[in-house]
């Protein structure tokens, strides 16, 4: 069904700059350490989704996009997204059976991952650079995730593509 | 896989090493501003709709309170002319260089870094409203940071608590000087280098001492809130709370000083 795999493609970008607005919406200090890693999130809701759409390039392009609007290293976010997503798909096999909290647990030591990588890469190329690792936001991505998908499947019912790709 | 991570590091290894992707960044700055402005749109609502709901009283309480803080104001501002005039003739009598006048630009904030480690904003002034790299930048209450990157209609703001960045101030008490430094915290910054003989108090008010040429002299930067001797350290860990309210404030002003318009500036920006 080529047609209903474009509107996936548009509804999986529209979600990616929704999760991108999130991710950059002002907030207080305290509000924005422990904010969740929204864009990565959206990353991985497409990736458990639609497994056979959504892969590595899109985590990529993701990861780029967010980039764009961090403006400090490019290619930081991409890196550390594509390394993700790869991990993800050796874990493909068994992730068809797995409910939203089980999931939810799969996705802590994958933020955490994402987290080692972006901070491993900013050590490498920033030697200016002495912030910490941020765990917090593990923490409240693994907490949103059942709502995130909740919400996106809800989503997803209304626009009645959920048969078309499950 | 592979080639979309050489292509990353690829990008990585340019951006750090080579100055290639400076010209691609104003662009991009153009792209991402939209969405900057609608990720900013719930803060303006609810900031609207404060105003809106406001009560009748509530009002009057206000414009009363305004009223007598400009009465106040305008007291200390008859003081200030006098001062001023004193303050051009006894140099004169010095033969020092005249004062430096300052103008300013009022900008707003239309996006916050979101990475919490970096302390950046983006504001709506850019090259088209001549913001220079290294443009002091203010708030109502003290220094906030400086321009660091210029885009057309748009402009980055390195705050003065990121950890990267450190700037030239002194003790208004004393004149003593020091460097204070960003330390990640919007409500804090640290003094570097101060010996233990040095006279600096708790409650002690520091401004920019202007050395160094990129920031004008005299904006309040901030208030000692502790000074402490630690054990086998040879300096004083001396903290400061900024005067600006680096984290709240939506309205920012941009200085022109005429002194970085004749140059003197220029050697410091490198």
């Amino acid at each position: 069904m080529p047609e209903s795999s474009q509107m996936v493609y548009l509804w999986s970008g529209v979600s990616v700059v929704l999760g991108l607005i999130l991710q950059i919406l002002p907030m207080s200090a305290t509000m924005a350490h422990w904010r969740p890693q929204f864009v990565l999130l959206v990353v991985f809701y497409w990736l458990f989704r639609t497994p056979f759409l959504h892969g590595i390039t899109f985590a990529w392009l993701a990861g780029l996009l967010l980039d764009i609007f961090v403006g400090e290293l490019f290619g930081r976010h991409a890196m550390a997204f594509a390394l993700c997503a790869y991990l993800l798909q050796l874990l493909q096999q068994r992730l068809h059976h797995f409910g939203v909290f089980h999931q939810a647990l799969l996705v802590l030591p994958m933020v955490l991952m994402s987290q080692l990588l972006l901070h491993s890469i900013t050590l490498i190329f920033r030697s200016d650079w002495d912030g910490d690792m941020l765990i917090a936001p593990v923490i409240t991505s693994a907490l949103i995730w059942p709502l995130l998908v909740w919400l996106a499947n809800h989503l997803l019912r209304m626009q009645q593509l959920d048969r078309s790709i499950s | 896989m592979l080639l979309l991570i050489f292509v990353a590091l690829f990008l990585l290894l340019i951006d750090t090493y080579t100055r290639w992707l400076q010209p691609v960044r104003p662009w991009l700055a153009e792209l991402t501003t939209p969405i900057y402005w609608v990720s900013s749109l719930p803060q303006r609502i609810s900031e609207l709709g404060d105003e809106v709901v406001m009560g009748r009283a509530e009002l009057e309480e206000e414009n009363k309170r305004q009223k007598t803080e400009l009465f106040i104001l305008k007291g200390r501002l008859q003081r200030m002319a006098e001062l001023a005039a004193e303050n051009v003739r006894l140099r004169n009598l010095l033969n020092a260089t005249e004062l430096l006048q300052n103008s300013v630009l009022v900008s707003e904030l239309i996006g916050v870094s979101p990475d919490p480690s970096r302390h950046t904003v983006l504001i709506n002034r850019g090259e088209d409203h001549s913001v220079y790299i290294g443009q002091a930048v203010l708030d109502a209450d003290g220094l906030m940071g400086q321009v660091i990157e210029v885009y057309h209609s748009s402009s980055k703001v390195l705050l003065i608590s990121d950890t990267s960045h450190a700037l030239p101030v002194q003790v208004l008490r004393n004149g003593v000087r020091s460097i204070a430094e960003g330390m990640g915290n919007y409500k804090q910054l640290s003094l570097r280098y101060v010996t233990p003989t040095t006279d600096i108090k708790v409650g002690d008010q520091l401004v920019s001492s202007g050395l160094g040429g990129r920031y004008p002299l005299g904006y309040p930067v901030g208030t000692v809130t502790s000074v402490n001797m630690i054990r086998g350290n040879p300096y004083m860990s001396v903290e400061l709370k900024p005067s600006a309210r680096i984290d709240r404030s939506r309205y920012l002003l941009l200085v022109f000083s005429t002194m970085e318009k004749l140059g003197v500036g220029e050697d410091a920006r490198e």
